[in-house]
């Protein structure tokens, strides 16, 4: 549940940071509904194969370097606070996008140049995989899961989450007075970032204590 | 919608005759509300009572006759506040000796459950038919009682609530009016945006916690009422951090910008009732004929519901709480109220009195109570040396 | 339909003051009716939940309520069972009782309550009982939660 709602609270962000990748395809001329669902799908696809992916790094990270520590919370509780800084400065104070969608641009380019068909998988793994704040305090979430089933159960929540935001994409024209959405998305993502922060505090405190 | 534009003149000054027979009707209902029925015997009741009636119907009887609105809403509006913090707080302490509320009182659903809690129980009340709240259902300042007041109210005004309602927004519409001038002009548009972000949050973040977000973390109308006692770490952050808001977006921000920033930058339920504004029939209208783009509804306007872009519309934003502040303000008479589905002549003062009607109904209602039960502590204060 | 509209916007302007009547009038009557259509409770997490047993002391009554675990959808990890001592006056200086709170007519928890200072102290039978959450001085007896695992 409660990587639901981080991806909920951030799925406004997510869709308005990552769309412009997707987008400019989707609402191409002579494609229909049903084929920008399928579309649709394709992305989300390899966005879930992306935060899968990186589930089954951060069991590794639990199995190979959480459990020979003594206390966690000096690991996880200061990863809270790090990435919740980083989540409220980019929702209260920078506008321009922290996630790796411009920096794979060229990537992108070559791929699609060999595999055509692959933009929307491309696309979705490229996002998927992206280093944007939520993204970064999700992963903290799942280093703490002590089965790789929990880690991956962990970001399929969270990949729930933001996917709700998605679902309206296929219907073309819904981007238009986006702006408020992006902005207001922002906030949220930051203010949920205040609650991660006291959390990383607590846990540090805590463990400090213990 | 086509526009009427043939009549652009003031309105003409209502006749003494007229204005009376218009207050006839609310002096009528004012006195229904107020006695419930019974005039009472006691003396300082009484007296109360009297004073509460007449103070409201010469408000009303000056806004008829005058054509202003907000100057003398605002009278009453932070009246509301003040009484209703005085009556609350001597309640408090008669009942319980502190503002403070221990656990034990919310087992016992002690807890008076105000209408800012309202978002945060929706989603848990769909999923779990429960309200996460420490309350009680039914009785006096129970969750369903107050839940059909917001009901009612918000089909009769829309976003109205938080300038003819919400005993918390008299406290910054107050302070707000403190200096001439602002001290700080100009707010980033995008901070107009984090009461939606704040609603999201805390409804996302109590649906997870099944407890009230918003009451716990941030609410700073907790300072004027009461809180939790402090008895962990926890809890003293909680404090730590309601009292600086109300510090800083109650008191400090509006004297600064002479606006009500915890209502037009904060606050979650505010968001909310900007979706009911969007299907009340009441709205305030901007007629372009007129408008010469002085900007002054812009400067005024307390929640920032009017900007370049909704000025070029003749409208003003979704978030507007008619207090009626740009419309006295407008050197022009642009702006006005106007009835939806009915035509667009600004010169009409029936669309203006068929919104004053309900909406000073709701604040001389809800001020009513307070202000009866403030005079009659005052007296006993006055004359006792107590308020017990 | 321009007509149509006005008139229609008239009526529903017009209406704004009886909705208002209605909603202070008949607050009572309404707050009834909302809480009967919907039938909410208060959230056990405040309430503590229902009561599912009462014990006759004589003198004072031991009320157990359900273990509460709710969460949004299903069942949260962590836990309390609350119970209550009514009525003060009848209360002895020291309450000790076995309690089952899952009704498998194994006893989990002993739970010791000093009815003047209000000190709880718990002996867990369970491995599913944790600790006492703390003790709570009602206006009719006490109260204490305990906290479970599930």
């Amino acid at each position: 549940m409660e990587a639901f709602i981080l991806g909920l609270s951030n799925g406004a962000t997510c869709i308005t940071y990552c769309a412009p990748v997707l987008v400019p395809y989707l609402l191409g001329e002579g494609k229909g509904i049903l084929r920008n669902s399928v579309l649709t799908a394709q992305f989300l696809s390899g966005r879930l194969v992306g935060y899968l992916s990186f589930a089954v790094f951060a069991w590794g990270i639990n199995r190979s370097i959480m459990q020979g520590v003594n206390k966690p919370d000096l690991i996880i509780g200061p990863a809270y606070i790090v990435f919740s800084l980083l989540l409220i400065f980019y929702g209260f104070f920078r506008t321009r996008t922290p996630c790796t969608t411009k920096c794979t641009t060229g990537l992108r380019h070559r791929l699609l140049t060999i595999w055509p068909g692959s933009l929307p998988i491309i696309a979705g793994l490229v996002t998927g995989l992206s280093f944007c704040p939520p993204f970064l305090l999700a992963f903290t979430g799942a280093m703490e899961k002590t089965t790789i089933l929990q880690s991956m159960f962990f970001f399929f929540a969270f990949f729930l989450g933001t996917s709700i935001f998605f679902i309206p994409l296929p219907f073309s024209g819904l981007f238009r007075g986006f702006a408020a959405l992006r902005i207001i998305g922002r906030m949220a993502a930051g203010l949920i970032g205040v609650y991660y922060l006291y959390s990383g505090i607590i846990m540090l405190i805590g463990g400090y204590t213990i | 919608m086509k526009k009427d534009t043939t009549d652009t003149s003031a309105i003409k000054k209502r006749s003494l005759f007229k204005t009376l027979l218009l207050c006839l009707p609310m002096m009528l209902l004012t006195f229904m509300m107020l006695s419930q029925g019974s005039i009472p015997t006691a003396g300082e009741r009484l007296f109360a009572l009297a004073v509460t009636f007449l103070f409201f119907n010469l408000l009303f009887f000056l806004m008829v006759r005058t054509g202003k609105t907000d100057r003398f809403r605002s009278i009453l509006f932070i009246t509301l506040a003040v009484v209703f913090v005085f009556s609350f707080i001597s309640n408090l302490i008669a009942v319980r000796g502190s503002m403070a509320l221990s656990q034990a009182h919310m087992i016992e659903g002690e807890t008076p459950f105000c209408h800012l809690v309202i978002p945060m129980t929706i989603i848990p009340a769909a999923f779990t038919k429960t309200i996460i709240f420490p309350g009680k259902i039914l009785g006096k300042y129970s969750i369903g009682g107050m839940f059909v007041i917001w009901i009612g109210v918000s089909l009769a005004l829309g976003r109205g609530l938080c300038s003819w309602f919400c005993f918390f927004g008299g406290l910054e519409d107050g302070f707000s009016r403190i200096l001439k001038k602002p001290i700080i002009k100009n707010i980033s548009k995008k901070w107009t945006y984090l009461p939606y972000a704040v609603l999201l949050g805390i409804v996302l973040m109590s649906a997870l916690t099944l407890s009230p977000t918003y009451c716990k973390w941030l609410c700073p109308f907790k300072t004027v009422t009461e809180y939790v006692e402090i008895t962990s770490v926890q809890v003293l952050i909680q404090t730590i951090i309601f009292v600086s808001l109300f510090i800083g977006l109650v008191i400090v921000l509006p004297i600064l910008t002479k606006r009500r920033t915890q209502c037009g930058l904060f606050c979650p339920l505010g968001a909310l009732q900007s979706v009911t504004n969007k299907t009340n029939v009441f709205e305030v209208r901007i007629d372009q004929d007129k408008c010469i783009q002085c900007n002054k509804c812009i400067k005024v306007c307390p929640t920032f519901s009017i900007d370049e872009e909704s000025l070029g519309r003749g409208s003003v934003k979704a978030s507007c709480t008619k207090c009626g502040k740009c419309i006295d303000a407008c050197p022009q008479k642009a702006l006005f109220y106007h009835v939806k589905g009915t035509s667009l002549n600004s010169t009409f003062d029936r669309y203006r009195l068929l919104f004053l009607y309900p909406a000073f109904l709701v604040l001389a209602i809800i001020t009513g109570g307070f202000m009866q039960d403030a005079i009659v502590k005052t007296i006993k204060l006055i004359t006792t040396g107590t308020i017990m | 339909m321009k007509t149509l509209k006005g008139i229609l916007g008239y009526i529903w302007a017009f209406l704004a003051i009886f909705i208002v009547l209605a909603t202070f009038m008949g607050n009572d009557y309404f707050s009834e009716q909302l809480a009967s259509a919907t039938g909410v409770t208060v959230s056990p997490w405040f309430s503590g939940g229902e009561i599912v047993k009462t014990v006759d002391h004589g003198t004072y009554k031991t009320y157990m309520h359900r273990p509460v675990f709710d969460a949004l959808i299903g069942e949260k990890r962590e836990g309390f069972v609350q119970l209550n001592w009514e009525p003060y006056e009848g209360l002895p200086p020291v309450i000790q009782e076995q309690i089952d709170y899952n009704g498998d007519s194994r006893k989990d928890f002993l739970i010791t309550l000093n009815t003047h200072t209000g000190d709880a102290t718990l002996t867990a039978q369970s491995p599913t009982v944790l600790s006492v959450e703390r003790s709570y001085r009602l206006k009719n007896g006490w109260a204490v939660r305990v906290i479970l695992k599930k």
